[in-house]
């Protein structure tokens, strides 16, 4: 049994309204492309519907469908006629996702490589020795200290990488 | 004109071949790219945005914040355009974003007032096609170009303000301006599933399949990208599906510079395409272009 959530529902409303506009006519589901590969497995429509009603439960606990499913091609956000920003919801409900702990593992790896080194993909000595055999000119990438600052204030290293050691 | 260069993460870190033909191509036509000191990622707009919006927006703004406003900033990938052109659009449409993303800037002494025009590198070539043209020494005649403009390049047409997000034109224009014909295919408009590598790698290998048939039905003899991601989905995944499927993928993926550097008669070894792991040279040879 699915529970309604008030307070999960009002947040998503508070975060974006346009959720309300959605009357489930299936257009974003439609143009999906990883609708029409999981036969409709993965259901942006659905993933809206249970946000209008407040199913946590399912969006987040047991994740069906599966938010992390979404290809970002932002195809639904063009078609909707009703100006629902999806993705942007989508969004929201994987950021809620990410505080409970529900993610698959290569995002936290790309959040935490950024905490530490400013950078997703770090610099090898290979890739400098190959940069310089190209001609290409060093790189001075973001002071680590200015990235965890702000990343300490957007409260990610409390809410994102503490949860996660 | 001279625009801010930034680079993001993939290019520089893992294909710098692709920096190389990118580089040279605007040096060609004189629009002048200057390197900014500092920058982190973009970060990510399918990674890091959907991990934290709020940490995405202040690391993005962050990064705008150190350009210097000459004619913009410009990136070769489209994920860093999609980003940073997404930062813009959060906080100049809530004042109260950009009010907290600025509480956050202070702690490391910068601000940022949303106003740095953003564009991608094909934007600014297709803004520049007449002295492209002038710049053609070696058309590319034989050349059977699938375009994928990738998702980001175009959408959401309300963050990108570029191009038509379901039937655009400006690549190509750029790839008939270069003398290489524009094959149709089916899927053309689809996502290349790169995105969905982090989390189902089978869907994402499906969406990659599905795209490389469609276009060898089509009958092309080269796809074009102008997206890192992209760009790896296509020339990685294609001997792993051999493997798995018993299919016989083998078909050269060019950076859009790549294409372009080659119509200028800049040189295979010039331009790294040694570092492709599916070798061009094959297709030159069937296609009797000289390089």
């Amino acid at each position: 049994m699915s529970v309604v959530n008030y307070d999960f529902r009002n947040e998503v409303l508070k975060h974006n309204a346009s959720l309300s506009y959605c009357y489930q006519c299936s257009t974003c589901s439609g143009g999906c492309p990883v609708a029409l590969l999981t036969n409709g497995k993965y259901n942006p429509r659905k993933i809206i519907e249970e946000a209008i009603l407040g199913l946590k439960d399912k969006l987040v606990e047991s994740q069906d469908p599966n938010p992390w499913l979404c290809s970002t091609c932002q195809k639904c956000v063009e078609l909707c006629p009703q100006k629902v920003e999806l993705t942007e919801i989508f969004t929201l409900i994987k950021n809620l996702c990410f505080e409970e702990q529900k993610y698959p593992e290569a995002f936290y790896s790309q959040g935490k490589a950024v905490y530490d080194t400013g950078v997703a993909i770090p610099y090898s000595n290979s890739i400098v020795a190959r940069r310089k055999k190209l001609g290409l000119p060093e790189i001075k990438i973001a002071s680590v200290e200015e990235i965890q600052t702000l990343m300490k204030e957007t409260n990610f290293e409390k809410n994102i990488l503490r949860g996660n050691e | 004109m001279a625009y801010d260069l930034f680079l993001g993460c993939v290019i520089p870190a893992r294909l710098p071949y692709l920096e190389v033909s990118s580089r040279k191509v605007f040096k060609k036509l004189g629009i002048e790219l200057r390197d900014v000191d500092g920058f982190s990622c973009c970060p990510d707009p399918t990674g890091i945005e959907l991990i934290d919006h709020e940490t995405w927006l202040a690391l993005g703004a962050r990064n705008l914040s150190l350009c210097n406003n000459n004619g913009g900033v410009i990136s070769f990938c489209s994920g860093c355009v999609e980003t940073l052109k997404g930062v813009n659009y959060f906080i100049n449409k809530d004042v109260d974003a950009k009010q907290k993303v600025n509480k956050y800037l202070k702690k490391i002494g910068k601000k940022y007032e949303g106003k740095t025009e953003v564009k991608h590198f094909a934007q600014v070539l297709y803004e520049n096609l007449e002295k492209v043209k002038e710049n053609i020494e070696k058309p590319l005649e034989g050349f059977k170009v699938a375009i994928h403009y990738g998702c980001h390049y175009l959408r959401p047409s309300e963050v990108i303000q570029w191009d038509d997000p379901f039937e655009p034109v400006t690549l190509d224009e750029i790839v008939r301006t270069l003398g290489a014909e524009s094959i149709q295919y089916e899927l053309k408009m689809e996502c290349c599933g790169n995105p969905l590598d982090k989390s189902d790698r089978d869907l994402s290998l499906q969406m990659i399949d599905n795209k490389l048939k469609a276009i060898y039905e089509a009958g092309a003899n080269c796809v074009v990208v102008v997206c890192p991601a992209c760009y790896q989905q296509f020339e990685f995944n294609q001997r792993e599906l051999n493997k798995k499927n018993n299919s016989e993928y083998n078909i050269p993926i060019f950076y859009l510079s790549e294409l372009m550097a080659l119509s200028f008669g800049f040189k295979p070894e010039e331009l790294g395409f040694n570092f492709h792991r599916i070798k061009p040279k094959g297709l030159f040879e069937s296609i009797g272009f000289n390089v």
